[in-house]
């Protein structure tokens, strides 16, 4: 996880830029209005004996451009995929590229089903033109409505950047969402309100723990009661195969015990592979009668786990039912 | 509310444990009775014989004497100390043909005595190499009847002697018929019955009040084959120890087995084995001549002759306790599966003044897993070996052919660093000083401090770098610092050495790597006299013309084919299969492999067992035919040798087949002409 308490180095500030995966920044010009002034001069001349006279000149129109202000907002995560539980930092730069302050900053970030803003989090930093941080601003105030963050920064002078860097967490809700969260920022400038570009991130919610892939376990093993169940004094069989559906083939170790990760959930079928127990065959079950199958059929439920095993007895006829 | 409960409960086992003192406190004791069988019949019923139903219903108090008719009670006369059956059946009528199993033996002390049949010889042996006297009496199923068990024992103090026992065993039905056996040591309601055990204890197999027979005798019986050495329906496994304590196996013929000749389950301590000839068993199931399950602690396997089996001699798989395996004759195993001929899981195992050769795998291999270590492997002869002599596992490998052949030679360890999960704890090989000693009075080498250091002369005739250990020839101490030195006498010029290390601790180290006395250029390349691949002799064999000099011009069929998908023998191929057998018979010291092929159809596993088949079916014909099991080899290569290279119909009927390989006993191959192709 890259630390996002430092703002000083401009090489984070270079490996920030590369970082951003998904943020599109295009620098938005705020709509300035041309004010026009108008312009008149008045001429008075005293002539010998007379009043003094004034004469007024034509009315000359002149377009003032006044100072305007620009916002652009990039966004980036600290990573491009995340588990359930997992916290993610996020950075935000918002950078006037007007000529105008802009007074009165407000970013509303909005983030993905299931990620919680951890409010004590967020830190800002005020970098000059050239990126080089030059104050450590007061606390960001951040208010979060639902799933809105809105931070709040009284002024930006020009060519200025605003960092903030939160972090949230992810929930098991994550995994239903896009995992994509935008930021647009607002603000006012002397010649109306800017807003800027809309960033944003997406990262790749993985189930993780939550991942409803189901576990086969199981267990090949010498019965010696015709139970079906391994007692101690029963041993399990090495290097014995189950196949399953979809010609997966799994071998046991050497307890005769295997398992399974990454399994969809669903019905699985496995069957014993004997030609790979020379001397054994499938034992009969004394007990239950489903059990004297030669394969097993198991209902793995989302994130589960189910159990095949398999008991074995040597017999005088191989590969013989 | 909970603890009153449990008082109820406490209270109604004191009521019932009671309850079963004061009834058998007031039955009567079963008496004991002398009986004849008199009548090869197998039913229960008022007639002129005794039959052995009737004897063994009776002596276990099932059939009261007022029930059997006045010849019949003739036939049985009280006894004192334990019941005996006899037998007295007419000439002619020796065989009792079993309708259904029979009753297990409950009355400790019951002894079933087929010496007793007037005609058996005591003194006569069908073998040379063991004197087991030939049966008179047969056990056999009736035809067409599939029977599970020839003898079930269940109480203490049996002795089952002098008798054929053959054919027990079932087709498998919705599921496996088991556990068989021609004769079943278990407790009193062994498995497929489940009366006693209506919930499955969950902490052991069996539960504490199933007790394992103690002191049961088994000697003098040919198992598996009939008195004249045949038989048409393999047994499923001979004598099968599920649970019995202190079983003595002796002086028995094992042969023709389905599956394992011993094999034990549950709990099998202290059983001692010896002098048993185990030939020619596992044949479709179960390999090893003689498998090693469950508690076999202290048992002992001595002086048998084991030949001929499909996989190893002797497999312990994962057992509890240690066993001995001392002087056994161990040779031609490995038919059909390559296997060791020992193999060993877990500690504290001697194998002693052994005799092992012509093995299609390692002599004697020490599993990685479950740690086994202090295996003590001494004084052995090993000889024609597919592998080491002793092949330690090491670091953990097993995978499949770690549990059948064994691993290869182990790297040496670095420093104090031992490598993990190896059989013996890793003990190294010793190492000779050179590869070249200039004469056998100084043979210098390094090996594991204070290590016993075992020197071995190895066969002439072996390519092998390590090994066989042909020949114990001298013993030393390696000093502290692992320094050995060894004068060695009867050693010339050519001959070579090797040797083990053996650690009390640890237990006995892989051969080391060979070194000649003289020069390598001065070892003998000399054969050994060839040994003739049979696995018993009969007591006055017929005069052996002598063997043509080599190469012999053998005119004999090499192929037979199969059907498409098939693996049964067609007539015709039936008899180009008996021309082999005319022509193994008239060499007895040429050897065959079978080849399984298929056509390159479907895939390649199921080739690989198909080819597996053929060749197991090819086998069969030939063994029904007299051909020792020890002179054939089965392979599978399933469609990876084809013979013809197009995809017609001919070119697919010429790869479905056998090929058999003739060789001599030293793997010398004769000039074979093709004789025909045989198409489907």
């Amino acid at each position: 996880m890259v630390s996002v308490n430092s703002m000083q180095s401009p090489f984070w500030l270079g490996g920030l830029l590369v970082m951003s995966i998904c943020g599109i920044s295009l620098p938005a010009v705020a709509q300035s209005t041309s004010t026009i002034i108008p312009n008149t001069a008045t001429a008075e001349f005293n002539s010998p004996g007379k009043p003094p006279k004034s004469i007024s000149s034509n009315t000359v129109k002149i377009p003032v451009q006044g100072g305007t202000a620009a916002l652009e907002i990039i966004k980036i995560g600290d990573r491009a995929s995340i588990e359930p539980g997992d916290a993610i930092s996020y950075r935000l730069q918002i950078r006037n590229t007007g000529t105008a302050t802009i007074t009165d900053l407000s970013i509303k970030d909005t983030l993905p089903l299931g990620f919680k803003f951890l409010a004590k989090s967020p830190v800002g930093a005020i970098a000059n033109a050239a990126g080089t941080p030059i104050t450590t601003p007061s606390p960001i105030t951040a208010t979060v409505s639902g799933s809105v963050i809105t931070f709040k920064y009284p002024e930006l002078q020009p060519q200025q950047s605003l960092i903030i860097a939160y972090a949230a967490l992810t929930s098991p809700d994550a995994v239903r969402g896009t995992g994509r969260n935008s930021a647009i920022a607002f603000g006012l400038s002397p010649s109306g309100s800017v807003n800027s570009n809309i960033a944003s991130h997406r990262v790749l919610v993985q189930a993780g723990i939550v991942s409803d892939c189901g576990t086969l376990i199981g267990r090949v093993f010498e019965d010696r009661n015709f139970d079906g169940e391994q007692q101690p004094g029963e041993p399990g069989i090495p290097n014995a195969v189950v196949i399953l559906e979809d010609g997966n083939r799994v071998m046991t170790d050497a307890d005769g015990l295997y398992s399974l990760p990454f399994v969809l959930a669903g019905y699985h079928t496995g069957t014993l592979d004997l030609t790979s127990l020379p001397g054994y065959t499938l034992a009969p079950n004394l007990y239950r009668i489903d059990k004297n199958s030669t394969s097993r059929s198991v209902r793995l439920e989302p994130s589960g786990m189910a159990r095949m095993n398999f008991a074995v007895t040597p017999t005088y006829r191989e590969g013989v039912r | 509310m909970k603890t009153s409960k449990y008082i109820y409960q406490f209270s109604t086992v004191q009521i019932l444990l009671l309850l079963g003192l004061s009834q058998s406190a007031i039955s009567q004791p079963i008496p004991f009775y002398k009986t004849t069988v008199t009548s090869n019949a197998d039913e229960i019923k008022v007639d002129n014989g005794l039959t052995l139903r009737e004897a063994i219903a009776l002596i276990n108090g099932e059939l009261k004497l007022e029930n059997l008719s006045s010849a019949e009670r003739s036939q049985v006369t009280p006894a004192s100390q334990s019941s005996t059956i006899g037998f007295n059946l007419p000439s002619g009528q020796t065989q009792i043909a079993l309708n259904s199993e029979l009753p297990s033996i409950t009355i400790p002390g019951t002894t079933i005595d087929g010496t007793t049949q007037p005609g058996y010889d005591a003194t006569k042996s069908a073998t040379q190499e063991i004197s087991i006297a030939i049966p008179v009496v047969e056990l056999i199923p009736a035809a067409n009847v599939d029977v599970l068990r020839g003898l079930t024992i269940v109480s203490d103090r049996v002795t089952i002697r002098g008798l054929s026992i053959h054919g027990f065993s079932a087709a498998h039905k919705s599921t496996a018929m088991t556990p068989p056996a021609d004769i079943f040591i278990s407790h009193a309601t062994p498995p497929p019955s489940i009366e006693k055990q209506k919930m499955p204890a969950n902490f052991a197999p069996y539960y504490p009040d199933d007790i394992p027979p103690k002191n049961i005798i088994i000697e003098n019986n040919w198992l598996g084959i009939s008195p004249i050495g045949k038989t048409d329906r393999p047994s499923a496994f001979g004598v099968s120890v599920f649970q019995g304590e202190n079983t003595t196996i002796r002086r028995n013929r094992i042969e023709f087995h389905d599956g394992s000749a011993i094999i034990t389950s549950v709990a099998a301590t202290n059983t001692d084995v010896s002098e048993n000839i185990i030939v020619n068993n596992g044949l479709a199931g179960m390999p090893d001549a003689i498998r090693l399950e469950g508690n076999i602690d202290r048992s002992r396997i001595h002086g048998n002759l084991m030949c001929g089996n499909d996989g190893a001699g002797v497999y312990l798989f994962k057992p509890n306790g240690s066993v001995k395996i001392s002087d056994n004759q161990i040779r031609y195993n490995g038919r059909r599966l390559r296997r060791a001929a020992i193999y060993l899981t877990g500690s504290g195992h001697e194998v002693i003044d052994n005799q092992i050769s012509h093995q299609s795998g390692s002599g004697v291999v020490v599993g990685a897993y479950p740690q086994s270590d202090r295996n003590i492997i001494a004084n052995n002869r090993f000889d024609t070996l597919e592998g080491m002599s002793i092949d330690l596992n090491t670091q953990e490998n097993t995978y499949a052919q770690a549990w059948q052949t064994g691993d290869g030679p182990n790297p040496k360890h670095k420093g104090s660093y031992r490598h993990l999960e190896t059989g013996n704890a890793a003990i190294d090989s010793p190492e000779f000083t050179t590869d070249e000693f200039t004469n056998a009075n100084v043979i210098t080498g390094t090996a594991e401090p204070n290590s016993q250091i075992a020197l071995y002369k190895v066969q002439l005739n072996t390519e092998d770098d390590r090994g066989p250990l042909s020949q114990p020839i001298g013993q030393v101490m390696a000093d502290a610092e692992g320094k050995f030195t060894a004068q060695l006498t009867g050693l010339g010029k050519g001959d070579r050495i090797s040797a083990t290390a053996t650690d009390p601790t640890k237990g006995t180290s892989e051969p080391a790597i060979n070194a000649a006395i003289g020069t390598w250029k001065d070892v003998k390349t000399t054969r050994n006299p060839t040994a003739i691949p049979a696995c018993t002799t009969p007591p006055n064999p017929p005069i052996i013309t002598p063997q043509p000099v080599l190469p012999i011009k053998l005119k004999a069929p090499t192929r037979i084919h199969f059907a498409l998908d098939q693996d049964f023998i067609s007539p015709v191929s039936a008899t180009i299969l008996n021309r082999i057998a005319t022509v193994l018979n008239q060499y007895p010291g040429v050897s065959i492999e079978l080849e399984g092929h298929t056509d390159p159809r479907a895939n390649n596993d199921y080739n690989q067992a198909l080819g597996m088949r053929r060749a197991t079916n090819a086998r069969t014909y030939l063994l029904r035919q007299g051909i020792s099991a020890s002179r054939m080899i089965l392979r599978s290569l399933g469609e990876t040798k084809r013979i013809a290279k197009g995809n017609s119909k001919i070119d697919y009927a010429r790869d479905r087949r056998v090929e058999i390989i003739y060789r001599d006993s030293d793997g010398f191959e004769l000039t074979v002409e093709e004789s025909d192709l045989q198409l489907e």
